[in-house]
């Protein structure tokens, strides 16, 4: 694949965002991965190009955060969290299930394309652990069977909405949302529900608050 | 009693000697009556894995452990098609000087793949200087049934780890090929 | 460590001092200090990987823990600044600074490799070291260690075993802080971190080496010493480096009559701690294709002869000549210089000589002898540190003397601000951060007339210096507007020749109309003084020829014997002037250490000693003499010096010492010149030639140069050969992937790069392979050539 010209307009516009135009690399790389699926050599160079910087600072940038891969990650990314609580409420047995569905394992691509599977860590939405993404879109108390459901209707080419609203779209939709964040989505789906602000209700109800920093210990 | 001469008393010595066993050995007509002890430091020898491939490293372990300086080393890189030792590295010039050499067996200690040992062989003597430093091939062990002349890659499917840890037991027909093909090639 | 300068010390600010304690020791030091440093100097030796004292702190390898009194969990001390009354405790004296040291190594050595018997950092390695001083006697770990193909290569020369590296960014850190060249990062991240480069992005850095260097561990080595050697076979000899004029010092470790390799040796004052891939990789020349025994020419064919029957040969020869002319190359060193210039003067009775032999003018040797011969130092390597600004002309440092390109990067990221006037922004202004003043080749002397008035003022600030390199000599009118410009700005102006042994053949006074010490020919009473020194009743009065006009004269037959001493023809722009004139010379006498186009047009050759060889001096662009030992003092082959000394006496002339410490006190007793000088050049400035494509040249750091031969690893680390230019005139050519470059002499087809050239300008690499301009093209810098899309 070659980054088109249109692209790279749009590359030299995030870098014009920022005082120190290296501020826009991981923005760059998104975008990278919303044409290519992937951070491909050539969008490293054209990265590094635009931003006057070697090729191996891009590379590094791009092999230390785990959001970027070197391969094509096909048309959806689905990641499941694994951590401690989503994994003892049930992460560990969603993300087998998958896996045994998907017929892959951690950040590998299926074989027909169409999804990518990852152990992710936190996505602080510990409320409705175990939870699940799509294209980093949530998907919310999860269950082994709810998550397969799931990637079978996406299989199917199903419309799909995250347990939040948003509709998923595909894995290159959602970056280009991460290198241009202002289209419009943002306030898509619900931000903050009921359920987790139990904890501050509770609180207020009895009167707790978090014990005021002694003057004079920074 | 009158004393016998001192002469004839002399010679009586000798008469007795006649009779007694003899410890002179014959060497080299009886060479094998007295055999040196097993444990008997004589000729170095550099061995080999079961496959053929050299054991030697040509880290120079034992030159740097050799209090008479003796031994010369020269290391270098074993190349695609041409492999000496399993790993990177291979001791492409061996000497040992035995005009220095003290038999010490420092350099056996030293040896970090078991490369280098002690035979029994303690002949060594020469008319000139030059054929006293032994080179890699005077001190290579001869190739037993199953291991084939390097250069050669290592057995298919190995790697320098399984070789340290003793797994290989002698060559196999992919390698015959390779060293036929070189014996063709030139 | 780099020892800050003395000069200007009243204008430095009062330090402000703290008092800090390390294991019970008070120690006063200047705030600021890290604590690694302040305990280096009670004496007290901190473990420590990641730390080096020209790199920036990063703490990465965590090694050099230690316990500070007040703080809760033990510091890093190559990170940590003293402050007043701080209580450090290392681990001589502290439980908690030993365990977590212990502990630190335990986990550096979970997954290294047990390399040891067969790596190159074997023996002289700090992890080897530290491992002892520093770990625990057993490792609790048992799992299997993680592990990588091994090893790879980051450049065709530096090569990288993953499993070894401890993560310090040692290498990285030079990448990018020293050598301005990140294309070796660390990647990946957590157990998988890794140092590697972009794909198919080698680290083709010209100062790669270093990284070797300052790896603490055996992850970086080269191709060119892979198992070639242990540390305890090798004999170490401080020596200087003999390809540029940088000076830097260096060590060479040698085993059995061989050089295995070279490293940059500690100068805080010349090379810091660095030096360039061309130096340390560059020596298997001293070995291949050298001249052996003398030779003679008998019926138009070479052969061996004595060393008496060649010194009678060429003793004859040379006394039956009625004019001489000497030519020495620029790689001499200053005693082997000395000794020229004083045999052609007394055993010649000829003022003919010249070292330039090379693009030169007569207006630069009126440039050499008036304002550089014998001159006071006054711009070193410290000062161009602390200059406020430095404009370059005609002088491309990365390339043309890399350790000045080392110390303008400092000085550019402490300020100083950089100009360069010429046709290219090149990739190594841009790593000073500099900016280009734009002047089409030949017309760099009226950009200079009418630099514009900021720069000019910026040039009259205190400590402005004004670098101009020997290219200067291709411009007509340039040496007259760098010295007008230095004298209205009051900038110091320095001359940065390319080759080792320039500087110190000028002042040895290899050079038409010069005597040594910068005394000019001229002057009676500094002719008398060297006449006296020689013991001879006089020296000749009337300058001699050099350069271009010495070699017309001998193609012109006026030239009755030459003697050439290191002189390469390629180095000529003219080449068949250079070969016209050693043929119509009646006599030639070549002393040479390698055989060449020379030695096939000598009537004698004497073999010569190269610089492991033989003892000497070479002095640097700065005018800093650089002496070295011999390496090999069992070496048979003679130097220069004495070759010339055995000549003079085959000639039954005196000419004096000839030994390295005779010439050298000969040399001190004469001293520098303070009387008069020789006369400014005042030359116009030429016309800018016409044409749609200008030639700006110059030589690669890494090319097709002599001294770089046998060794492969290098050469493929050399920058990519290509013919520049500026999008506009890629454009006018229809935007090729190479082109075909036509001079008078011929054509090369090279690629095609877009950079920052001015327009109507192509850069082109002036010795490297494919491109050889004054052989394959027959241009020199300045002139036109037409240029084609190749097909």
């Amino acid at each position: 694949m070659t980054i088109s010209a249109e692209t790279r307009d749009q590359l030299r516009e995030l870098a014009a965002r920022y005082p120190k135009s290296r501020s826009a690399l991981l923005p760059m790389l998104h975008l990278v991965q919303s044409v290519d699926d992937e951070v491909t050599s050539e969008g490293i160079n054209v990265c590094a190009e635009i931003l006057g910087i070697t090729s191996a600072e891009v590379t590094a940038v791009a092999t230390f955060y785990t959001m970027y891969k070197r391969k094509p990650v096909g048309k959806h990314h689905i990641g499941v969290c694994t951590n401690t609580l989503c994994g003892l409420l049930g992460g560990d047995a969603v993300y087998s299930a998958l896996s045994e569905r998907l017929g892959i394992g951690h950040n590998e691509p299926s074989a027909d394309g169409q999804f990518w599977l990852e152990h992710i860590e936190c996505q602080a939405a510990c409320t409705h652990a175990p939870v699940m993404t799509v294209d980093w879109e949530y998907m919310d108390d999860v269950t082994p069977a709810s998550a397969v459901a799931v990637v079978d209707r996406l299989a199917r080419g199903e419309q799909v909405e995250s347990t939040r609203g948003p509709v998923i779209r595909d894995f290159q939709a959602t970056e280009h949302t991460l290198a241009f964040p202002l289209d419009g989505l943002v306030n898509d789906g619900v931000a903050v529900d009921a359920k987790m602000l139990v904890g501050l209700r509770l609180a207020n109800e009895r009167g707790m608050s978090a014990a005021s920093i002694p003057a004079g210990d920074a | 009693m009158a004393e016998l001469p001192q002469a004839v008393r002399g010679f009586g010595v000798t008469f007795a000697t006649i009779f007694k066993k003899v410890v002179t050995e014959q060497y080299p007509e009886q060479a094998a009556k007295f055999p040196p002890k097993p444990r008997y430091h004589g000729r170095h020898q550099l061995n080999r894995w079961a496959d053929g491939l050299e054991k030697c490293i040509g880290c120079e372990l034992c030159a740097w452990a050799c209090p008479a300086d003796a031994i010369f080393v020269q290391g270098a890189d074993n190349q695609e098609g041409d492999r000496h030792s399993p790993g990177e590295r291979y001791g492409r010039v061996y000497q040992i000087n035995y005009l220095r050499c003290i038999f010490c067996g420092l350099c056996i200690e030293a040896c970090p793949t078991r490369a280098l040992t002690m035979t029994n062989e303690f002949e060594l003597a020469d008319n000139n200087r030059a054929d006293l430093i032994y080179e890699k091939q005077d001190l290579l062990t001869p190739l037993l049934p199953g291991m084939l002349a390097p250069p050669h890659e290592m057995v298919p499917g190995t790697t320098d780890t399984d070789y340290y840890a003793n797994k290989i037991t002698g060559a196999v027909p992919e390698q015959a090929v390779q060293v036929d093909a070189e014996q063709v090639a030139p | 460590m780099t020892i800050t300068s003395d000069a200007g010390s009243d204008l430095t600010p009062q330090v402000e001092m703290v008092t800090v304690v390390v294991d019970g020791v008070a120690i006063e030091i200047p705030k600021g200090t890290l604590v690694i440093r302040a305990a280096e100097l009670l004496g007290i030796e901190i473990p420590r990987f990641c730390d080096h004292p020209l790199l920036e702190p990063v703490a990465a390898c965590r090694m050099c823990l230690v316990d500070i009194e007040g703080v809760p969990k033990p510091q890093p001390a190559c990170a940590q600044v003293v402050s007043e009354g701080m209580q450090v405790r290392t681990q001589l004296t502290s439980p908690v600074a030993r365990d977590a040291q212990e502990g630190v190594m335990e986990f550096l050595l979970l997954n290294h490799p047990l390399d040891c018997p067969v790596c190159d950092k074997g023996g002289e390695c700090p992890l080897q070291n530290q491992a002892m001083t520093a770990g625990r006697p057993e490792s609790r770990f048992d799992e299997v260690k993680r592990t990588f193909p091994k090893p790879i290569n980051v450049s065709a020369q530096i090569l990288l075993d993953r499993e070894r590296c401890v993560s310090c960014a040692r290498c990285t850190r030079f990448a990018e802080q020293i050598a301005g060249d990140p294309m070796l990062e660390l990647l990946e991240r957590g157990a998988n971190q890794q140092v590697g480069t972009a794909v198919d992005q080698p680290f083709d850095s010209y100062f790669s080496g270093n990284t070797v260097q300052i790896c603490p561990v055996g992850a970086l080595t080269s191709a060119a010493y892979r198992f070639r050697s242990r540390p305890f076979d090798l004999v170490s000899v401080p020596t200087t480096c003999e390809h540029c004029a940088s000076g830097c010092s260096l060590r060479t470790d040698h085993r059995r009559g061989t050089v295995t390799r070279r490293l940059a040796w500690d100068e805080p004052a010349v090379n810091e701690e660095w030096n360039c891939d061309k130096g340390r990789f560059a020596f298997t020349y001293q070995e291949q294709g050298r001249v052996t025994t003398p030779l003679i020419r008998e019926d138009g064919q070479l052969r061996v002869a004595s060393w008496p029957e060649a010194l009678d040969f060429a003793a004859r020869g040379l006394s039956a000549a009625s004019s001489h002319g000497v030519l020495v190359g620029g790689r001499s060193t200053v005693e082997d210089s000395y000794a020229y210039a004083r045999f052609a003067r007394v055993a010649l009775k000829t003022d003919n000589i010249d070292f330039r032999v090379r693009d030169s003018s007569d207006e630069e040797a009126q440039f050499l002898r008036s304002a550089v011969a014998g001159t006071a130092v006054r711009t070193t390597y410290e000062t161009l540190e602390q200059a406020p600004v430095v404009l370059l002309i005609a002088f491309e440092p990365e390339d043309e003397s890399p350790i000045v390109f080392l110390r303008l990067r400092k000085a550019a990221r402490g300020g100083t601000r950089v100009y360069a006037v010429g046709p290219v922004a090149t990739r190594g202004l841009a790593k000073l951060s500099g900016t280009l003043i734009p002047a089409k080749p030949g017309a760099e002397p009226a950009v200079l007339a009418e630099l514009a008035e900021q720069v000019r003022a910026e040039l009259q600030a205190p400590g402005a210096v004004i670098m101009v390199g020997e290219r200067i000599a291709g411009i007509q009118g340039g040496a007259t507007a760098v010295l007008q410009l230095a004298q209205a700005t009051g900038a110091a102006l320095t001359w940065v020749p390319r080759r080792a042994g320039e500087r110190g053949a000028l002042d040895a006074g290899a050079l038409a109309g010069l005597l040594p010490g910068g005394r000019p020919l001229t002057e009676d009473s500094a002719r008398a003084a060297v006449a006296a020194a020689w013991g001879v009743d006089s020296l000749p009065a009337t300058v001699g020829l050099a350069g271009a006009e010495l070699l017309a004269a001998a193609r012109d037959g006026a030239i009755g014997a030459l003697i050439t001493g290191g002189v390469e023809l390629g180095d000529l722009a003219d080449q068949s002037l250079g070969r016209a004139g050693l043929e119509a010379a009646g006599f030639v006498v070549a002393l040479e250490n390698h055989h060449s186009a020379i030695t096939e047009l000598a009537d004698v050759v004497f073999p010569v000693a190269v610089v492991t060889e033989k003892a000497g001096t070479f002095m640097n662009w700065e005018g800093r003499p650089r002496p070295f030992a011999q390496t090999f003092k069992d070496a048979l082959v003679m130097s220069d010096a004495v070759v010339l000394g055995m000549l003079a006496k085959a000639m039954n002339i005196a000419v004096g010492a000839s030994d390295v410490a005779g010439i050298r006190q000969e040399l001190g007793a004469l001293g520098a010149w303070t009387g008069p000088r020789a006369e400014r050049p005042n030359v116009p400035a030429g016309p800018v030639a016409e044409g749609a494509h200008l030639v700006a040249t110059w030589r690669a750091l890494i090319d097709n140069g002599v001294m770089q031969e046998g060794e492969p690893y290098l050469a493929a680390t050399a920058h990519l050969v290509a013919a520049t230019v500026s999008a506009t005139t890629a454009g006018a050519l229809g935007n090729p992937e190479s082109v075909t470059v036509t001079g008078p002499l011929g054509s090369v087809t090279v690629p095609l790069e877009i950079g920052a050239v001015i327009d109507g300008v192509v850069c082109l690499p002036l010795n490297s392979p494919g491109c050889v301009l004054y052989r394959d093209l027959g241009v020199r810098s300045g002139q036109a050539v037409t240029i084609k899309g190749a097909l």
